[in-house]
């Protein structure tokens, strides 16, 4: 039980920690929402003179000079409250909404392309730790290597192969914005059309690095005494890499994977840039560019969440399924 | 920060990455896209994300309506010198001191729920404007009467001749049996807008909206009847779809725009010089600026040194055109720029004699470097560029080699837009490249009041919007406040004397250093629809972002094939 008092307390404190550095490190960054507000009117045409900027500053409230440990504590209080602010990036919608607007799309996206990257890495990995030494060891470098591409390379050479010259998938957005949205088969088909490209990306650039964990493993764990023992038994050779070399060999990469599924949510910046896919990605990039910290550390907020939540749940599960790691010397 | 450059620059920080994808472009290629039909124009705004919600006409974040939707007493045509074109009002006219505006209003108009339209809307609309300062973009103070039902007065306390096109022509007016119903009109989206305009609200999406046009529309319903705004991540997706035939109409960059006809069947390309590229200065020692470009001799050492020639060739792929160093545009403004300027446009190619004659006159010497020098410090100077924005990266470093051959150093520095800005804006720079944007309406009247008179800035330090340079002289004060004293239909004869002051007197001091005008560049699929605005007849600004000047296209545009 202490374990577990002693896991909860450390993730609020480092909770805490990473809401107090959400507050400060937007407004350590030059700028402002009412420069980045100005700069839209003029790119309307508007006439820019001195009291443009006046009465911005008065509709966003940024220049009431209100302390910064003010500001702190009112922004701890909202967030007890759920109330995130207004987006400036997108006046006058709640930040709330504007991240419930992109989360299901990315984590959609990014949420199966991560876990499919990851089951077929293990997988493949499994076999070719299991087979090493045959022409399956060639899998680990070619996978490498392309884990090894810059990935908006990776996906923008996709998107001129598959895409524009192919033909095969979509050049953009996350459906076929003629039709209606709705939960019939045109939709969701043309939603999975969409969504084929930018995940096949993803789970090629990534899934060199599951498989390459996953096979050193396999082959430390064919090492141990009890595969021999095993093999002694006379146990079906495919019994033996499942049940006894696999099951021992994943547990590292199960760890890996619940941390990474608490990076879905932040979502792959570049991969929906590339994409013009509609997620959380570009619109942290928004947030960034026009200065909006109160979607920006909203966006954090929400990442910061799901890391800690992932990083519990993993402890809490290790803890069970893993009884090493519960002993204290 | 002027968002025009800001695209523009984006547009060219694309170039770069998009080349890759965009090997594509010539190869044509289709794609399993949005399926599109023959009457529904599909437009790009460069802006990069989804939509939020919000057709509030005087909400910055306002995402369409204005001129679609929402309607203007009349369109003000910045792209040549029209006479402004009638939309809601058929005709204005100012009193001889200039401080009371009549305006008669069309007849038989309905708003788009059925209610008809009369001046009471337009009062309530200005007064509105006046009372919210949020919405007061150009310090509107006059007072309104509605004479009857097609007539309003406006009156002022000074002379506001100047103040015309933006209330005449960038005030969009809202039915007041709604929006006097609501308490804060600054916070609310209207969600469902209802307007005068060709156009209404059709279907909704974060990924992508729909108008329709309106049936009962006082000019008969638009021939063209969809328009759909997509929403995609910036110009190299913009690219990308345009060269898949997804989209017909972007304003925004293209690699190899020169062959973009012969790339891109059935689409035409429009460039339209507006924006007026510049190196800023902190030029003004009283309001707290530093370093050798405080000294106007250095100013016109590096306006004579630059090789605009090339800089165009290569920095801009030839979309630039020449610039005048009294900022009358000069194609534009042709008959505004002054017979006194000393050179009429900035010179093509690199005269560095000159720029050595000036600076050595001004008591600098060589060095053993053969970079001048005076009083023993080096003739350096910094430039201000936003990182990515490539087309004024190649720019700055291609003058850096240019100005070094006439003995000046220039060393750029790159950071990012935000950290750029603030910088500009505060004075916290020497020298920055960036544009000088246009007014409301074709008079470069605006241009100099808001970039060199001396309200419009502040010492270092504070933030000056958008006279960065601290300008301040009090010829130039003088002569824009005589202009906004003379009625605009008084004749060039009476208004021209106060231009060639100004003109005369920002050439001598050159606080902004002119690099050419730069090109607004727009890509349209003239396969699929006819009327689009072209060099001949270039009834309004082509630019898909600018609005109002989108709903004059929109009206204008029918279907080929009908």
């Amino acid at each position: 039980m202490r374990y577990y008092v002693r896991k909860l307390g450390f993730y609020l404190v480092a909770l805490w920690a990473a809401l107090t550095l959400n507050f400060f490190i937007p407004r350590m960054m030059p700028g402002n929402p009412v420069d980045a507000l100005l700069g839209k009117l003029q790119q309307r045409g508007g006439q820019i003179g001195p009291e443009v900027r006046e009465s911005y500053e008065v509709l966003l409230g940024t220049n009431d000079g209100e302390p910064l440990w003010n500001q702190y504590f009112s922004y701890l209080g909202n967030l007890f409250r759920g109330d995130l602010g207004v987006a400036t990036s997108a006046f006058p919608a709640e930040v709330t909404d504007v991240i419930g607007q992109s989360l299901p799309w990315t984590i959609g996206l990014v949420g199966i392309a991560t876990l499919l990257s990851f089951v077929l890495g293990v997988v493949l990995g499994a076999v070719v730790g299991w087979r090493r030494g045959s022409w399956l060891d060639s899998l680990v470098p070619a996978t490498t290597v392309l884990s090894a591409v810059p990935y908006f390379w990776l996906a923008l050479i996709f998107v001129l192969v598959f895409s524009s010259n192919l033909g095969w998938f979509p050049l953009n957005l996350g459906y076929d914005v003629a039709l209606p949205t709705g939960w019939n088969w045109e939709f969701i088909s043309s939603v999975i059309e969409h969504g084929t490209l930018p995940a096949l990306t993803i789970v090629v650039s990534s899934v060199g690095g599951w498989l390459l964990g996953m096979r050193n493993m396999m082959v430390s764990t064919i090492s141990e005494d009890y595969i021999l023992t095993a093999q002694a038994k006379g146990l079906r050779d495919r019994r033996i890499m499942t049940r006894y070399a696999a099951r021992n060999a994943v547990l590292p990469s199960v760890a890996g994977f619940a941390i990474s599924l608490g990076f879905v949510v932040s979502g792959s910046i570049v991969t929906e840039q590339v994409f013009s896919y509609p997620g959380i990605g570009s619109q942290l990039l928004q947030a960034v560019q026009n200065s909006d910290y109160a979607l920006m550390q909203g966006i954090f907020l929400v990442i910061t969440l799901a890391v800690l939540g992932a990083n519990l749940v993993v402890d809490l599960l290790y803890g069970a399924i893993d009884p090493r790691t519960r002993v204290e010397n | 920060m002027s968002l025009h450059a800001r695209w523009r620059r984006a547009r060219a920080a694309a170039i770069g990455t998009v080349t890759i994808g965009l090997l594509a472009t010539g190869c044509g290629g289709s794609s399993g896209g949005s399926s599109t039909d023959p009457d529904t124009l599909i437009v790009y705004t460069g802006l990069a994300g989804q939509w939020q919600r919000n057709y509030n006409p005087y909400s910055p974040e306002s995402i369409e309506g204005i001129g679609s939707i929402y309607e203007p007493l009349f369109f003000f045509n910045i792209a040549r010198q029209d006479e402004p074109t009638s939309r809601l009002g058929t005709e204005f006219a100012w009193n001889d001191d200039g401080t009371e505006l009549a305006i008669t209003l069309r007849e038989g108009v309905t708003w788009s729920d059925g209610e008809a339209f009369d001046a009471e809307d337009v009062a309530f609309t200005f007064d509105m404007i006046r009372d919210t300062p949020a919405f007061n973009s150009f310090g509107f103070d006059g007072s309104t009467e509605v004479v009857d039902a097609n007539n309003v007065l406006v009156s002022f306390e000074e002379p506001s001749y100047m103040d015309a096109p933006q209330l005449l022509g960038k005030t969009y007016v809202v039915p007041e049996h709604i929006w006097s119903g609501i308490e804060e009109p600054e916070t609310d989206i209207m969600a469902d807008p209802i307007g005068t305009g060709p156009f209404r609200l059709g279907n909704f999406e974060p990924q992508a909206f729909t108008l329709e046009a309106n049936p009962d529309y006082w000019d008969g319903e638009p021939d063209l009847k969809n328009v759909r705004y997509v929403a995609l991540s910036g110009n190299q997706a913009g690219a990308d779809a345009l060269a898949a035939g997804e989209i017909d109409w972007q304003t925004g960059p293209v690699p190899d725009i020169a062959n973009f006809e012969r790339n891109h069947e059935g689409y035409k390309s429009i460039t339209i010089p507006m924006n007026q590229m510049v190196l800023a200065t902190c030029s003004n020692v009283e309001l707290g600026c530093e370093g050798p470009q405080t000294d106007p001799a250095v100013r016109h050492a590096i306006f004579h040194a630059m090789d605009r020639d090339v800089l165009n060739s290569l920095a801009f792929q030839d979309t630039a055109s020449e610039i005048s160093p009294g900022f009358a545009l000069p194609e534009r403004d042709a008959a505004y720029v002054s017979a006194q300027l000393e050179n009429r446009v900035a010179n093509g190619s690199a005269d560095t004699a000159q720029s050595e004659e000036i600076l050595e006159a001004a008591g600098y010497q060589r060095g053993s470097d053969g970079i001048y020098a005076k009083d023993g410090v080096k003739l350096e100077l910094s430039v201000r560029v936003v990182t990515g924005w490539t087309d004024y990266i190649t720019a700055v470093n291609t003058m850096a080699e240019q100005l070094n051959e006439a003995g000046i150093k220039l060393n750029v520095n790159q950071a990012s837009w935000n950290e750029t800005t603030d910088a500009r804006n505060s004075g916290n720079f020497q020298l920055a490249i960036d544009s000088l944007y246009p007014g409301a309406s074709p008079d470069p009247y605006y241009v100099y009041y808001q970039f060199f008179h001396s309200q419009s800035t502040k010492p270092v330090g504070e933030s000056a919007n958008p006279n960065w340079a601290r300008y301040a002289n009090d010829e130039v004060d003088e002569a824009l406040e005589e202009l906004s004293q003379l009625d605009p239909d008084a004749g060039q004869d009476v208004r021209q004397p106060f231009y060639d002051t100004i003109q005369a007197n920002i050439e001598q001091d050159m606080p902004y250093i002119p690099i050419l005008v730069g090109g607004t560049t727009s890509q349209f699929n003239s396969g699929k629809f006819t009327g689009w605005p072209t060099d001949v007849n270039l009834y309004a600004f082509p630019a898909v972002w600018s609005r109002p000047d989108q709903s004059q296209i929109f009206a204008n545009l029918k279907p080929a094939g009908e």
